[in-house]
């Protein structure tokens, strides 16, 4: 069954990239390209399945059991969007156009230095032989450098100035998972970069497991009150336990809750909150009204004015 | 007398019942290597690596694969007879890699670094790294291993690297993405993924001609073992077009779907080539026109085929006539072109 859905995936993405990037590539005289944009069809389909699949378990449980109801849903359509240009590789495209350049003049520096990056399983030979552990160890490693920089996010008054977008959502859904500013993706892919090097990047050949977490981490910011149990809460971050930390009492370092799949950091470092009947009011009471109600291109302007506003010094007077 | 009884074993393999050569595919886009029983036709089993495996290659004493997995900085050394991993060494960015013909030097190139590495083939040790702007692909030798061509996809150039001061002597334009390299009876034959012909790049004058023409993307290209024809591939046009080795005249064309990448041949002349969009290896013998595919990992690109006949080894290939042609050309093929066997089965029927 899953050989036969893999096969399928595979034949999809071969027809697309045969059929339509590739002689479009020739064409443009970018086939020295050709394989990273095999990748990027990848990409684009398996962000196409995890949103569909996202969205049909995620939509009748908000349905089923809301924790908030709305008149309009206008706002939730630019979580949408954030949503659609994350997930379809569009801006990791983008990305990946602007600093590949950077990418090889910075692993040509490291190489030139002699340093030949690790990887989890040169640290820990036997991992050679268990490729899902290796998988897992890598996940709950990148969890831990997440639950960190989410803690960074709310630390710094410039980051929490980009990252005050994520949170100023007063109707949180699954969708609200990418909305994020672009100079705030960077920085986590810069971040996980750091990290990569030091462990090695894990590995992409687990496409089920990679749309389980996927599915976790949306499921998470879903409008439906839900938790996972006494002990579940404390394996899994829950709808509950992030609807905690979005909630209008939990900005900037005041916040509870930042794990992000994995609910332990928060156990380990104090800032968890296991209460599970609260479902408070999610947004930022001081975000500017743009990262409150306006679309993407206009929380991305004011993202980086804000940005802006919070690294000048503060004036005399 | 060695090439007589290395004729006299080929021929006798042709009236042995069928034996299981065995096909090592490497996956590069789910970090592992299938190997195929050749004549079940099936995947027999997955070789987990770290990242990310494109091209392979023998060691010159045949006793090993060397695989370089560029995703995850190393080498993994296999045993061919059995596929066991005999040991890793870390090095920087494994794209392509390749052996001098006189066994001295182990050359390897980054494409996603930039660089082109020379190690010593004995100590693997690193000599010497030279850096190289516009994505290093693939590398040829000359037969007296005196130099490395590497091509420069993102350049459009090919740059020519002298072994004795490793250094870069000239770097000329040849076309638009060039990828595959291969030596070929005094002249460099180089694919251009930009058009749809290969050139042949003299590496005295430097003059570029158009070799033959294959379709859009041409990609890469492979001697047959006897050395009467070289198999070309296409990327866009998807096929496989046999050429004329002495003629350098287009003689059949086979379309294939899904973008056919690298070539390996057994014994027999039957082609082996990795269909890099579609997860499939296809068999395909040219003197029938039999053909049929094998499920393997995702983007498939290089293949090795393990012979298991008597008396024939790993390093069957380079002891063959087409070896005279290819990215490691080895001049004791040149010199057997008289006294080694052709094919085994009679000559493709037109």
């Amino acid at each position: 069954m899953i050989a036969a859905i893999e096969d399928l995936y595979d034949q999809v993405t071969a027809w697309i990239f045969h059929a339509w990037v590739q002689p479009v590539m020739y064409e443009l005289g970018l086939m020295a390209w050709a394989d990273d944009a095999f990748d990027w069809v990848g990409f684009f389909l398996f962000g196409v399945v995890q949103v569909l699949v996202v969205a049909l378990v995620c939509l009748p449980l908000e349905r089923w059991r809301p924790v908030e109801r709305w008149d309009s849903q206008r706002v939730v359509w630019t979580d949408v969007t954030y949503t659609l240009l994350a997930r379809l590789g569009l801006l990791p495209l983008l990305g990946f156009v602007v600093f590949s350049g950077a990418a090889v003049a910075i692993e040509g520096a490291i190489a030139d230095s002699g340093f030949v990056p690790p990887t989890l399983e040169t640290l820990i030979p036997g991992l050679r032989e268990w490729p899902l552990l290796a998988l897992a160890l890598y996940i709950v490693i990148l969890d831990f450098g997440e639950y960190w920089r989410h803690r960074f996010q709310h630390q710094f008054r410039w980051w929490w100035a980009l990252h005050s977008i994520h949170h100023a959502q007063t109707q949180m859904t699954f969708w609200t998972d990418d909305r994020n500013h672009v100079l705030d993706d960077v920085l986590a892919a810069a971040w996980i970069g750091v990290i990569a090097v030091a462990i090695g990047v894990p590995p992409a050949q687990f496409p089920l497991i990679l749309l389980v977490l996927r599915l976790a981490e949306s499921l998470s910011h879903a409008n439906v009150r839900m938790d996972f149990g006494r002990v579940g809460e404390r394996l899994v971050v829950s709808p509950r336990f992030h609807r905690l930390h979005h909630g209008v009492l939990s900005v900037g370092q005041s916040g509870k809750n930042y794990g992000v799949l994995l609910p332990v950091w928060d156990w380990i470092f104090g800032t968890a909150d296991f209460k599970r009947d609260h479902y408070p009011r999610t947004g930022d009471p001081g975000a500017p009204p743009a990262y409150v109600t306006g679309g993407w291109l206009r929380q991305q302007g004011q993202g980086l004015r804000e940005v802006w506003r919070a690294l000048r010094p503060p004036r005399q007077g | 007398m060695r090439h007589l009884f290395l004729a006299f074993l080929l021929l006798g393999a042709a009236f042995l019942p069928a034996r299981a050569d065995t096909i090592f595919v490497l996956n590069s886009g789910d970090a592992s290597i299938s190997v195929i029983d050749a004549v079940a036709r099936e995947e027999i089993r997955r070789i987990p690596v770290l990242r990310e495996v494109h091209h392979l290659v023998v060691t010159p004493d045949g006793r090993e694969l060397v695989v370089g997995d560029s995703g995850g900085n190393e080498l993994l050394f296999l045993d061919p007879v059995g596929g066991e991993v005999l040991r890793r060494l870390r090095i920087s960015n494994p794209y392509h890699l390749e052996f001098s013909p006189d066994g001295r030097h182990f050359v390897v190139a980054s494409l996603r670094r930039n660089q082109v590495d020379i190690y010593d083939a004995a100590t693997l040790e690193l000599q010497q790294r030279l850096r190289h702007p516009g994505m290093p692909s693939h590398i040829a030798f000359s037969p007296d291993s005196r130099w490395a061509y590497v091509t420069l996809q993102g350049r459009g150039q090919v740059a020519a690297i002298e072994m004795a001061s490793m250094t870069t002597a000239w770097v000329q334009d040849v076309g638009p993405e060039p990828a595959g390299i291969i030596w070929h009876r005094g002249r460099l034959l180089v694919g251009l993924m930009g058009r749809d012909d290969f050139v042949a790049l003299d590496p005295e004058t430097r003059a570029v001609t158009t070799a033959f023409r294959v379709g859009r993307g041409a990609h890469n290209v492979f001697p047959s073992p006897d050395g009467r024809f070289l198999y070309a591939t296409s990327r866009v046009e998807s096929r496989i077009a046999e050429i004329d080795a002495e003629t350098l005249e287009v003689r059949r064309i086979f379309e294939v779907p899904g973008g056919p990448d690298c070539i390996a041949f057994d014994p027999d002349g039957r082609i082996y080539a990795t269909l890099r969009w579609i997860g499939r290896v296809l068999i395909l013998d040219p003197a029938t026109g039999d053909h049929a595919q094998i499920r393997v990992g995702r983007s498939p690109h290089g293949i090795f085929v393990m012979p298991r006949r008597p008396g024939v080894g790993a390093d069957f290939a380079l002891r063959m006539p087409g070896a005279a042609s290819g990215p490691r050309p080895m001049e004791l093929a040149l010199a057997e072109q008289a006294d080694a066997p052709t094919r085994v089965n009679a000559a493709p029927g037109r």
